[in-house]
């Protein structure tokens, strides 16, 4: 089905299985295939906050929905500096109905870092009463860095729910002021509102597979108001 | 009665237009000075400049508080001096709670103060006692700053934050629109209970209404730029008469 998907190995979630997963500065590759009342969350994260960073990454998330009422749900964020380049692709097949499928992908790029999200999503011909929902927002802290974003949906069943959004920004000026008018200095009431902006993905995060690896992360947007 | 805030020959203005032709105004400790005037005449206009509004350029006159340089401060320092605005349209800010946001502004307060910062303890105690002064409900502290409120509790959230900080100089910007007469009225007296003789007010208001509940001392009009006319709270009444077309 996924003619660059043939590299990887494919995991099959069976009846009723749940595979619940978070990736922290991986290059992820994930292709699985889920059978009835299957589901997946993953969560993926890639921070680099070092302006002298040049790595680059690409994340390719394969899921084929194969059986009947399968929930798929993939939240992506990437905070990044310097030179660093991220790749999210993630590619969703509906087969058959009754499933859902929801997404929301971050980017936060400053400095020169690029940012590219790919999300191919279909929902096939027999796929009725799908509910599939894709939303991709970013934000940009300065001039030099770029988002590309290539959303691509092909539905060819009739009674399906489905929406996608895109979105690339800066930081709300207005809101910036209104801060700075409480007494918080810029700097701060900008990260207070990136803070905000990753928190969204991060808070799907269960609390039980919060890695240890994430946490400074964290710690630096909670202790912004410390 | 010592001099709070001191404006002289105030011009300023926006994308390369004039707004303020020279303003001049003297405020007190223990004053309330309603600004009224038509619109555009530059009413949040002067709100704007006096907060630091980067949108705006001041290019003449000198702003003066307690005899400090009021211009040469950035935003958050004339904040921190004690300079609130009560904005028009507050801002909606997804993702940052009430909590987290008032308290890194008072800590900053308290920090420039030369005070230490409040517990999460004693914090939270202030939250308390200043919510019930404006009748907000408990569940404000986790919601985001201004989201999904409605316009009567983003004004009475604004007023809110003013308990917080007890500033010296609030700029209640057309506080009153949007108001039904129930919110009128607790937003009137929660500004009326913050009143002490060291601090004071300036009411930006279109309408008279506002003023039946918080009585100014002083009454400006203020018409293309400039106040044109300065007398006590019958003006008011003489304004919502005759309309400003008797007056500029």
């Amino acid at each position: 089905m996924h003619s660059n998907s043939k590299n990887m190995d494919t995991m099959v979630l069976h009846k009723g299985e749940v595979f619940e997963h978070v990736f922290v500065n991986e290059q992820v590759n994930l292709h699985i295939e889920q059978e009835t009342g299957s589901k997946v969350k993953v969560v993926v994260v890639n921070v680099s906050i070092d302006p002298r960073g040049t790595r680059d990454t690409r994340n390719s998330i394969f899921i084929d929905q194969l059986g009947e009422g399968c929930e798929t749900e993939i939240y992506a964020m990437a905070y990044l500096h310097g030179e660093e380049r991220v790749t999210t692709e993630t590619h969703v097949l509906h087969a058959i109905g009754g499933g859902s499928s929801n997404q929301l992908i971050k980017f936060v790029l400053d400095d020169n870092a690029q940012g590219h999200f790919i999300g191919d999503l279909k929902i096939a011909q027999d796929a009725q009463q799908t509910e599939a929902h894709q939303t991709n927002r970013n934000l940009l802290l300065s001039d030099t860095a770029e988002m590309r974003t290539q959303p691509q949906l092909e539905i060819y069943a009739d009674d399906v729910k489905a929406t996608h959004g895109a979105s690339t920004g800066q930081l709300d000026e207005s809101a910036l002021f209104y801060m700075q008018q409480r007494g918080i200095d810029k700097q701060k009431a900008r990260q207070l509102l990136v803070g905000a902006f990753m928190r969204e993905v991060l808070d799907k995060i269960p609390n039980a597979l919060i890695p240890d690896s994430l946490t400074p992360l964290l710690n630096a947007i909670d202790g912004v108001v410390e | 009665m010592s001099k709070l805030l001191e404006i002289i020959n105030l011009h300023a203005s926006i994308g390369g237009k004039e707004i303020l032709k020279g303003v001049n105004l003297v405020i007190n400790e223990g004053e309330v000075h309603a600004i009224m005037g038509p619109n555009g005449a530059g009413k949040s206009t002067l709100s704007a400049v006096l907060t630091g509004n980067p949108a705006y350029e001041v290019t003449q006159g000198e702003v003066y508080l307690r005899g400090e340089n009021l211009l040469a401060m950035a935003p958050e320092v004339r904040a921190r001096a004690g300079v609130f605005l009560s904005f028009q349209y507050p801002v909606e800010i997804p993702g940052v709670s009430m909590t987290n946001f008032m308290r890194t502004a008072l800590n900053a307060k308290r920090a420039y103060e030369g005070k230490e910062a409040l517990s999460a303890k004693e914090f939270l105690a202030l939250m308390r006692e200043k919510k019930r002064l404006l009748e907000l409900p408990d569940k404000l502290n986790n919601r985001s700053v201004n989201e999904g409120f409605s316009g009567g509790e983003k004004k009475k959230n604004e007023i809110f934050q003013m308990a917080m900080l007890e500033p010296c100089l609030s700029i209640l910007d057309e506080t009153d629109s949007g108001l039904d007469i129930d919110a009128l009225r607790i937003v009137a007296e929660g500004v009326n209970r913050l009143k002490t003789p060291h601090n004071a007010s300036i009411v930006i208001t279109h309408y008279q209404r506002l003023l039946d509940y918080i009585v100014p001392d002083f009454v400006h009009v203020l018409a293309d730029g400039r106040i044109v006319k300065t007398g006590d709270k019958t003006l008011a009444l003489e304004l919502e008469e005759h309309g400003y077309d008797g007056i500029a």
